[in-house]
């Protein structure tokens, strides 16, 4: 396991490196309509890897979640709140990205903008996740109230990003039903970022998954021989 | 006994309980009205407030459903009434159906007499159908009631009981809030044709989150009630 994930860890490294070098140094600048090259767009190739690894991980910290619910392994649980901690970090690297963005593009560090803001009250969503799960002491009852949680938080994301829609956006769009609106190098780079992301996050949740059994292993430890 | 009759069985206890008392429902009422007096000095320079009545509408019931959320379990959880329902043959997803439509109907009932006097004290108008305007309010309340009752039988549950309630429920509510606050707007400004798309899409909204979590809360809430 350990080797495992070191593996992924320097897996993961690498390629998003290499997006990194990749975004820089072969994607073309991106042009916008009135013909000005906009070098803030880079900001895209970690931005967005960012932001879907980070709504990955609040799904699988709902389907985890479910897990525990129907099997009570608490292997689940551990899972479960170790995916929506890195949803959680990676939420606020959402953020602190798209805010860098804002001020480069239209010059203020906040803008009320729809995805920001849905972003916003996502990451409030969960912060009560860990509010919750530190004011309840019964192991069990954590678990299974952490688990409802994750779960109706999860449903309740992609209602939170539909309902903001009600309001009008000016948040670029890229992707759509009709492909990727972007030359071939930039997707590559893109390509590599997120899969980097992906591969990155998969071996922080693993690492974050052995410290908490290995925690448990030690309060197991000291209440059987500390006295 | 079937599902119907333990359903009323609960709602009636629930009636009967806040009619000797009367403490739930009097101080949400007292609670609305404060709240208008704290509006009135907040925005009473600008005069009219029709363009935004409908959110701060919403303001005032979300905060005082708070108060009727919490109040409906800890009179369950300090009297030890929860282990009387736990232990009567009532199936669970019965009681929180029982729970639910118990607050629903106290709600509905303090908006029955606060929205009058919200739009007698503003001098306001509902310029669009009444009918339309009354559907969206219940519709909200339903989505209110059904999220709210899942997460106060949590919040009772944990050491910060009631502190709770507002950092798990205010972010979850947010989809309902928005969606009912365009609705409202929508319908007491009278907008009409193109205008009046987003509060369609709102609607729409308003029933698919009602549906959604009325039957999430029914798969989980054996899981938040207790073993």
């Amino acid at each position: 396991m350990k080797k495992a994930i070191t593996a992924l860890l320097f897996a993961g490294g690498a390629l998003l490196l290499t997006g990194l070098a990749l975004a820089f140094l072969v994607a073309p600048m991106a042009v916008n309509q009135k013909g000005v090259e906009i070098f803030s767009q880079k900001i895209f190739y970690f931005h967005v890897p960012v932001s879907e690894t980070s709504l990955l991980a609040f799904v699988l910290g709902a389907v985890f979640g479910a897990m525990f619910l129907v099997n009570k392994n608490p292997k689940y649980d551990f899972l479960s709140l170790a995916a929506v901690e890195i949803g959680f970090v990676f939420g606020l690297l959402v953020e602190w990205t798209g805010v860098i963005w804002t001020r480069a593009e239209w010059g203020v560090w906040w803008t009320w903008e729809p995805r920001l803001t849905s972003y916003f009250i996502l990451m409030l969503m969960y912060a009560g996740y860990f509010v919750l799960r530190s004011s309840v002491n019964e192991e069990s009852a954590k678990a299974r109230f952490s688990a409802v949680y994750s779960i109706v938080a999860a449903v309740n994301a992609p209602l939170t990003f539909f309902a903001i829609r009600l309001i009008p956006s000016v948040h670029p769009v890229v992707f759509d039903s009709s492909g990727a609106h972007m030359e071939a190098s930039m997707l590559a780079a893109f390509l590599v970022s997120m899969s980097g992301m992906l591969i990155f996050s998969t071996a922080l949740l693993l690492l974050r998954y052995q410290l908490q059994t290995a925690r448990e292993e030690l309060d197991y430890l000291k209440n059987e021989f500390g006295g | 006994m079937p599902a119907g009759r333990q359903i009323a069985a609960i709602i009636k206890k629930d009636i009967i309980a806040e009619l000797r008392t009367k403490e739930m429902v009097v101080s949400m009422l007292l609670f609305i009205l404060l709240i208008m007096v704290a509006f009135r000095s907040a925005f009473g320079e600008l005069g009219d407030i029709s363009d935004f009545a409908g959110g701060l509408l919403w303001i005032a019931f979300l905060f005082t459903s708070l108060l009727g959320l919490n109040r409906s379990f800890v009179h369950e959880k300090d009297e030890s009434c929860l282990e009387g329902l736990l232990l009567s043959p009532v199936d669970r997803p019965n009681i929180f159906f029982g729970k639910m439509l118990g607050n629903l109907i106290f709600l509905s009932a303090v908006e029955l007499v606060a929205i009058p006097l919200y739009i007698a004290l503003f001098n306001l108008t509902i310029k669009g159908s009444i009918p339309l305007f009354i559907a969206a309010v219940l519709l909200s309340n339903i989505g209110i009631c059904t999220i709210g009752t899942l997460l106060s039988t949590i919040s009772i549950n944990t050491k910060l009981r009631d502190m709770l309630l507002p950092l798990i429920f205010l972010p979850l509510s947010s989809p309902l809030l928005i969606a009912a606050v365009v609705t409202t707007n929508k319908i007491m400004n009278g907008a009409a044709g193109q205008a009046f798309e987003p509060a369609v899409g709102a609607i729409k909204l308003l029933l698919a989150y009602d549906i959604i979590f009325l039957l999430l809360a029914y798969a989980l809430y054996d899981f938040v009630i207790g073993e």
